[in-house]
């Protein structure tokens, strides 16, 4: 018998270019889910840190000193690192110890800064993500990666790179309406198949941005939240999975093996099917990326979700709206913080403070996130307590 | 020598080199340790002729350090002939996709310890 979680506070800096240091981003953006709760630090037992690049900003073995800054020195925290996917994978982490009955009450917080290292580091450091030996040290970017997997989904799927485009269109057009996301800004298909090549065949359009930002989550049992009387969001699913960590070891490069097993576990953890879920943030650091999660989380048959996009059913008021935040697409990418990022869009949609990305009526929400190329990732479902 | 270094060896032979599982047969690259199949430790070297088809490759405008300053490549993945093996490698002087339709013919040509895999087209 474990316990159940729940979300009773969330709290996000601006993701973009940040002049702050890292340890400054994670405070503000803790202080800000601390509030939201409606707690006071002492009430945090535990604290989940995760980041990946906080070398580049001169810290590592971040969670002592977050905690201490947050004047709690005596509270043990813990850093995890699974590149893009770290958030949600420590999420899971936090999520489990409270499930376990360890704490009734811990902190869950991603940040990042890497705009400072300037794009060609980035791109370096980033490719330090990838399976070093057979891709970043043969050359292969991240953006190259997902342009690989992009080249054979388009050979067998006769999707195009227009129909990429609607994706980012369709983020962009949510972010727009996100006072934290990255890239405000309207973009059209044409804007989308005009900008520079990045790496052929995908574009700058298709591709996220390097974002600085932190996330926080208060994360605790049930019986702790009704206590609290604030409003709360129930995690009913959490699923985790892994993919051969070199593309090129994949029996399909159109799916993401992690993503399929982290959905399915989550799914029958709720007792639901893909149909039943009402939104889901995806991780769109490409916007193959997202074609491929979509099919892989069972909301669209392999090869159609293209055609899906096109048609505007993944749209805000569509069949199943994808990345009502505006994705890592718009919003922006930190990489430590996107996980967490995703589970305080699902936290604003369901109490209310989503504005006019309000999804009307939805009650059941999932969040998937991946490191690297999908060699991990954590997807997970969250219910809408009245 | 380790994996890894065996693994450049064959290369600069123009070979790619896998290990065969002496329990199941199942072949896989050599910087692989156990079975993928059955979990076993031991394996036969097997050193295949480093030359495949293209599966799936990108050009890149923006290359990581180390890359910067060569002129345009590709990073491909190739199957290996006869095998059912993928492998990945750097394949220079490739400017746009018209120079490298998909299923090409290409070779392993060395290893490079600034680019890694050297590939070129046959």
């Amino acid at each position: 018998m474990t316990n159940k979680v729940c979300v009773l506070g969330a709290g996000s800096t601006k993701y973009g270019k940040l002049n702050e240091s890292i340890i400054e981003i994670a405070l503000n953006a803790s202080k800000d889910a601390i509030e939201s709760a409606g707690i006071t630090p002492k009430d945090i037992q535990a604290g989940y840190i995760s980041n990946v690049f906080g070398v580049t900003d001169k810290q590592v073995h971040m969670a002592p000193v977050i905690m201490s800054n947050l004047g709690i020195p005596y509270v043990p925290g813990l850093t995890i690192e699974s590149a893009c996917g770290s958030g949600s994978v420590m999420f899971r982490e936090a999520y489990a110890n409270i499930a376990a009955g360890f704490y009734d009450c811990v902190l869950a917080l991603g940040v990042e800064k890497i705009t400072h290292t300037g794009t060609t580091q980035s791109t370096t450091l980033f490719s330090y993500c990838s399976d070093f030996f057979y891709e970043g040290g043969n050359g292969a970017s991240f953006p190259g990666l997902f342009a690989s997997i992009a080249r054979v989904y388009m050979t067998t799927h006769k999707a195009n790179e227009e129909d990429l485009a609607y994706v980012a269109v369709k983020n962009h057009e949510n972010g727009i309406l996100n006072p934290k996301a990255h890239v405000r800004k309207k973009i059209t298909v044409d804007d989308v198949m005009k900008s520079p090549v990045v790496a052929s065949p995908l574009k700058l359009y298709d591709c996220c941005p390097f974002s600085d930002g932190a996330s926080a989550i208060i994360l605790c049992n049930e019986e702790f939240a009704k206590k609290n009387g604030n409003p709360y969001v129930e995690v009913i699913g959490s699923g985790r999975g892994a993919s051969p960590a070199a593309v090129q070891s994949r029996e399909d490069i159109t799916t993401i093996p992690s993503t399929i097993s982290a959905a399915k576990q989550a799914y029958k953890m709720a007792g639901i099917t893909p149909k039943d879920i009402d939104f889901a943030e995806v991780h769109d650091c490409f916007t193959i990326a997202e074609i491929i999660d979509i099919e892989d989380l069972g909301f669209f048959p392999k090869g159609t979700a293209a055609h899906a996009v096109t048609a505007g059913a993944t749209r805000r008021n569509g069949e199943i709206p994808i990345n009502p935040s505006g994705g890592l697409k718009s919003k922006g990418h930190p990489i430590g913080a996107t996980g967490i990022g995703q589970i305080v869009e699902v936290f604003e949609q369901f109490t209310g403070k989503a504005g006019e990305r309000t999804i009307k009526n939805a009650e059941t929400a999932l969040t998937h996130n991946f490191g690297a190329t999908g060699a991990s990732a954590a997807v997970h479902i969250f219910r809408r307590v009245q | 020598m380790s994996a890894r270094e065996k693994f450049i060896a064959s290369a600069k032979k123009n070979k790619i080199l896998a290990n065969k599982c002496s329990h199941c047969g199942h072949t896989m690259l050599e910087t692989v340790n156990y079975c993928e199949k059955c979990f076993g430790s031991k394996f036969e070297s097997v050193e295949l002729e480093g030359i495949g088809k293209v599966v799936t490759y990108t050009i890149q405008a923006v290359a990581p350090e180390g890359f910067e300053d060569v002129e345009s490549y590709a990073w491909v993945i190739f199957k290996v002939d006869n095998t059912p093996l993928r492998a990945s490698g750097f394949l220079p002087r490739i400017v746009t996709p018209k120079d490298l339709p998909i299923g090409t013919t290409v070779k392993v040509a060395g290893f490079d310890p600034k680019h890694g895999l050297l590939l070129q087209k046959l």
